[in-house]
């Protein structure tokens, strides 16, 4: 039998080109959740497409862990590389800048131009480092709410997110129901398994056992970059799965001499790896790390009281996006959340794609992902 | 609508008859979420559907029906009992391994479960097999042995015993002749080309 319907006619894409970003200010003091506070708060940030008059077209996407608010186009004619989710934001795409406002703003506490641990800390004159409050995915989107509060927007046409910016966009959909039309999390779930929650505290070793990291009191301009390349080489093979390693890599070697040391760069995935981390280390704060893969690993929102209880605030459709490789964020974690959804009568979608790209396979365009999102948001 | 694609929702209507306003309905192999749709429109009830076919999904979400994408048995066990007023079976039964099993856990899920299936005693099924020697191939069975999925297809007379032999109230049946369309009233074991189930436990 053939049961396949004729597939949606997706227009003409295009580019948002060249883009820039902004700062959002709130000069009044920001409570966290732990009881901790910062007198001001800057969220950096990036909006593509245009804002209707009624307000009421704007979608807020949430980036992951290493990931930051230039999530679409280029700075200038010399970026070589485009935003981190390009193929799917822009002019025709299906986070579709003709008809939606979309904002991307870095999270708080991280190290991307949003005050994180190493911000000047205007009543002292010097970086926050550790005084930086105990962070929680909650407040980080309890800050966003302020810069969606800033442009005028009571209700945001969507919040998507995956892996970090997955969390935070169930956590939107609980905290702020009211607030959003609807929400696609990809690759995320209700909370790390043991597992993950190991990986991430050997990252954090590997960063607080480097001399250089000084009790996180470093200079910025030599922190503990062996233990945060090796926490990032680290994390970048929970990232991966090993079909799509073995497929990338193999065993291919480097072209090299023989006589070199013994353990130099032998194979092309030890070569990607440190590249990874020496890269990673460019453009990220260990401190930020910690704080990040820490509220990361406290997320639970089977807590205080159970899965069920914690999402009986929802009250807008979601869908939820397991991928089949991605032993990080698992499929039945991803599922568990639309199971406790459907047991509470929600609307709620699970929908999970064989690709072998593991964790990161929501950062891969894929024509069947790319369709999944552009269905639901213009259903 | 295709010749097929209207065999294929011949028991919407049934259903829908049977089917009481805003009931909470789960539907497991829901296939395109046509059903749910159509009993979302006429009896405006809350319906989840269930496949585990990507495609079956993306169709789904085109039409804002809620789905989930899996296993009927992983998801019945994740719901507390009664959770549903009906799960529906619309030609799933065939495909079930331990059809027996998943067919009393969507009783302890739903307070009812409708099951449609087509009717393996169906006259020409027989003729077919008894003068050719071979399986059927029409509008319903379209394809060859070697390009179909193993289906474990029975009759309306083994699908009442099976119902005896566990004590389940059937609260309804409905029986369509060959042509999906017409009520079949006499021998359905013989002349029904498809049969439609409304069941209950006891207690």
């Amino acid at each position: 039998m053939n049961d396949s319907e004729q597939a949606p006619i997706i227009p003409e894409e295009g580019e948002v080109g060249f883009v820039e970003y902004q700062d959002f200010v709130s000069k009044e003091p920001f409570k966290f959740v732990s009881g901790g506070k910062l007198p001001e708060l800057t969220l950096r940030y990036e909006t593509y497409g245009h804002l209707n008059a009624a307000k009421d077209n704007a979608i807020l996407i949430c980036h992951a862990l290493s990931g930051d608010h230039h999530c679409a186009g280029v700075h200038g004619i010399e970026e070589r590389k485009q935003g981190w989710w390009n193929f799917m934001v822009g002019p025709g795409k299906p986070i579709d800048t003709t008809r939606h406002f979309v904002i991307c703003s870095n999270v708080l506490g991280g190290c991307q131009g949003s005050t994180g641990p190493g911000s000047i800390n205007p009543q002292t004159g010097k970086a926050y480092k550790l005084d930086f409050p105990k962070l929680t995915v909650q407040d980080m989107v309890k800050a966003q709410s302020l810069l969606i509060d800033d442009f005028g927007i009571d209700r945001l046409h969507a919040v998507i997110g995956g892996s970090m910016g997955g969390m935070q966009t169930l956590q939107w959909a609980i905290d702020f129901p009211e607030r959003l039309g609807r929400y696609i999390a990809l690759a995320s779930g209700a909370r790390h398994t043991a597992q993950a929650i190991a990986f991430n505290d050997t990252g954090r070793q590997a960063i607080i056992s480097d001399p250089a990291w000084k009790q996180g009191d470093y200079d910025p301009e030599c922190g503990p970059d062996q233990g945060l390349a090796v926490a990032r080489m680290m994390a970048h093979i929970t990232y991966l799965s090993d079909v799509g390693m073995e497929s990338k890599f193999g065993r291919k070697r480097r072209s090299g001499d023989e006589s070199k040391e013994h353990f130099d760069v032998e194979f092309e995935v030890e070569s990607y790896l440190r590249y990874q981390g020496a890269s990673f280390v460019s453009r990220f704060d260990a401190n930020t790390y910690l704080y990040l893969t820490k509220a990361l690993d406290r997320f639970d929102l089977h807590s205080p009281e159970s899965l069920d209880a914690t999402l009986s605030a929802v009250t807008s459709p979601g869908l939820v996006i397991g991928f089949t490789s991605d032993w990080l964020y698992p499929p039945h974690g991803n599922r568990e959340v639309v199971e406790a959804l459907l047991r509470l009568g929600k609307d709620a979608t699970y929908a999970e794609l064989a690709m072998d790209f593991g964790h990161d396979s929501f950062l891969v365009r894929a024509p069947k992902l790319y369709e999944l999102i552009h269905r639901f948001l213009t259903r | 609508m295709s010749p097929i694609d209207k065999k294929r929702q011949a028991d919407f209507q049934v259903i829908a008859q049977w089917v009481e306003p805003g009931e909470r309905v789960l539907d497991l192999g829901c296939g395109r979420g046509v059903l749910l749709e159509y009993l979302k429109q006429k009896k405006s009830i809350y319906g989840v559907g269930v496949d585990i076919d990507f495609d079956k999904i993306l169709s789904c979400v085109k039409r804002s029906v809620p789905a989930y994408q899996g296993d009927a048995r992983t998801i019945l066990a994740t719901f507390p009992d009664g959770a549903f007023d009906r799960v529906i079976f619309s030609r799933t039964v065939e495909q079930l391994d331990d059809a027996g099993t998943i067919l009393a856990e969507g009783l302890r899920v739903g307070k009812k479960v409708t099951v449609g299936f087509i009717n393996k005693g169906f006259w020409v099924n027989r003729l077919c097999t008894l003068f050719k020697g071979r399986r059927v191939i029409n509008e319903v069975y379209p394809k060859p042995w070697y390009e179909t999925q193993p289906t474990n297809s029975f009759s309306v007379n083994e699908f009442e015993e099976y119902c005896n032999a566990r004590k389940l109230v059937i609260e309804n049946r409905a029986f369509l002749a060959g042509d999906w369309r017409s009520e079949c009233s006499v021998f359905p074991n013989l002349l029904a080309g498809y049969a439609i189930y409304d069941l209950s436990s006891i207690d």
